[in-house]
């Protein structure tokens, strides 16, 4: 029973950690019908730029904040330089530029961070709590990784939910050409969305690192674990993305604890495989077809 | 006052419109008649800055139209209600409405102007929380011409705002519409199949084939004149 609640702890502290990439990967994919690919590369990136901060001395916080910032201005940038050509283009070209840019990331990363493996800082302790004599199944870091995230979508909701600007995004990302008859500047409403994708990405990339550890390929897998998830979600539903990534996370930690942590990573990919052959459109979606 | 002259659009090598030119002045609504494929969508589209024209010019008061994206002609004080009313079905009655003005700086005014498409169009007000996509067909075209008064338009742009709609809540809303014309000196370009509801509530009518302004002349003289009527209007 102990390591019953044990694997479920974590399965949701990891799952939450999927559930930032899942969401970042809605935000897009809504505003502009692309599947970011370079989604997890993005977020690699930034956890070098904190990690190259906190080397030179910064404290942990400061990396943190950096590495925010930078996912901002690295989403925004590949929308308004890259992505913006191809969005009136085939979506085919939207995908092979995001494979591009994730390949781009991962091959600058090792020129300029070095290749090898890193260790990275947790801003509080990985280790079980302990109260007394027992120590409970939860260390200050997963709650720490389970409260960013939330305090992060619950932000992200009361932007796109309750001011102007969250109107505007949305509107933008449900009818770009209505929006714009109505003065809703669409193109810098797309760069945002992106920016704060990749913000969002940023910080699962800070949450996965002291786990994964750091190097250029380290977030491939949390990227197919959260794309996972966004699928079970259905790709539209922001809440049903979150839902699946939580559930892909519990998944794996149970076939990671009874099965075998080998079999972890293989477990993602035929949770995946099963959703795409049965159920495309998610579990969370209806047959709700978008309005033209 | 608009004033369109000289306006040719090709899509390819097909003209769609061929120098088209036409005026609505302050206070008035000019109907465009024509059939299917006349062009009539073409022109409201190219005015409001969707289609590229290849030349020609569209004056807005002082301002020139050719040439501007969608956002900065909407800012100008164009209103444009496209063809099947185009609202955004995700959101609400009331986030419609908002996003009408949601860049004008007078944010006081916007609560106003909101509050007045509220009271043009009461059936709105009831439903102002639910989601637009379960309004009624009439329902959504009130809430499209109540989004587009919202930000307080000079020129308002109704592409066949009859489509779908039995003929009384047609004929009430153009009723509501044609007193705010008068009062806000709006210049209304109507783009209507529907010729005889058309030509009711018009002061000018204009009627294009083919891309061509075949006719122009009051709207009166027009509904009055039956040689014309049967070439070209089908009633």
């Amino acid at each position: 029973m102990r390591l019953f609640v044990i694997y479920t702890l974590d399965g949701i502290t990891n799952g939450m950690v999927y559930a930032a990439i899942a969401l970042a990967l809605v935000m897009i994919w809504r505003a502009t019908r692309i599947i970011n690919y370079a989604q997890g590369a993005m977020a690699m990136f930034t956890t070098y730029i904190a990690l190259t901060v906190i080397r030179h001395g910064a404290p942990y916080w400061m990396g943190f904040v950096v590495a925010l910032a930078a996912g901002m201005v690295i989403g925004a940038v590949t929308e308004r330089v890259l992505v913006r050509p191809v969005e009136s283009r085939p979506p085919l070209n939207a995908v092979i530029l995001s494979l591009g840019v994730l390949i781009l990331l991962e091959a600058i990363a090792p020129m300029l961070f070095g290749g090898q493996t890193q260790s990275f800082p947790v801003p509080v302790s990985n280790i079980d709590i302990v109260v007394g004599t027992t120590s409970l199944p939860v260390s200050p870091f997963a709650l720490f990784t389970v409260g960013a995230v939330l305090v992060a979508m619950l932000l992200l909701f009361l932007v796109f939910q309750r001011t102007t600007l969250g109107l505007r995004m949305r509107a933008a990302a449900f009818n770009p050409e209505i929006a714009r008859l109505l003065g809703i500047r669409v193109g810098r409403m797309l760069t945002l969305g992106w920016g704060l994708a990749a913000l969002l990405g940023a910080l699962a990339g800070m949450l996965a690192a002291p786990s994964v550890y750091l190097y250029p390929s380290n977030m491939d897998e949390v990227l197919v674990f959260g794309f996972t998830g966004a699928i079970i979600g259905g790709l539209e539903s922001p809440v049903g993305a979150v839902a699946g990534a939580v559930g892909v996370g519990l998944a794996l930690s149970y076939v990671s604890g009874y099965v075998g942590a080998d079999l972890a990573p293989l477990g993602g990919f035929v949770i995946l495989i099963v959703v795409l052959m049965l159920r495309p459109q998610g579990l969370f979606s209806f047959g709700r077809q978008r309005q033209v | 006052m608009l004033e369109i002259t000289d306006l040719t659009v090709a899509y390819g090598g097909v003209i769609a419109l061929d120098s088209v030119t036409l005026s609505v002045p302050e206070g008035s609504i000019t109907a465009v008649l024509g059939a299917n494929g006349a062009g009539k969508t073409t022109l409201v589209r190219t005015i409001s800055g969707l289609v590229k024209p290849r030349q020609g010019s569209v004056m807005l008061g002082d301002h020139q139209l050719v040439g501007r994206s969608p956002e900065a002609i909407a800012r100008l004080g164009v209103g444009h209600v496209p063809e099947g009313h185009g609202i955004v079905s995700e959101l609400t009655v009331d986030e419609n409405l908002r996003l009408g003005g949601l860049w004008r700086r007078d944010r006081a005014d916007q609560r106003v102007a909101i509050d007045e498409a509220y009271e043009l169009f009461p059936p709105l007000r009831v439903r102002r929380s639910v989601s637009a996509s379960s309004l009624s067909g009439g329902e959504r075209q009130m809430l499209s011409i109540g989004r587009a008064m919202v930000a307080r338009p000079t020129a308002l742009l109704l592409d066949e705002p009859s489509l779908g709609l039995a003929g009384a809540l047609l004929a009430q809303i153009m009723q509501r519409l044609s007193a705010l014309v008068v009062e806000r000196r709006l210049s209304v370009l109507l783009i209507e199949q529907n010729a005889r509801s058309a030509l009711s509530v018009a002061d000018q009518a204009v009627v294009l084939s083919l891309g061509r302004v075949e006719m122009s002349d009051t709207a009166e003289r027009l509904a009055g004149d039956d040689a014309l009527r049967h070439a070209y209007l089908g009633f």
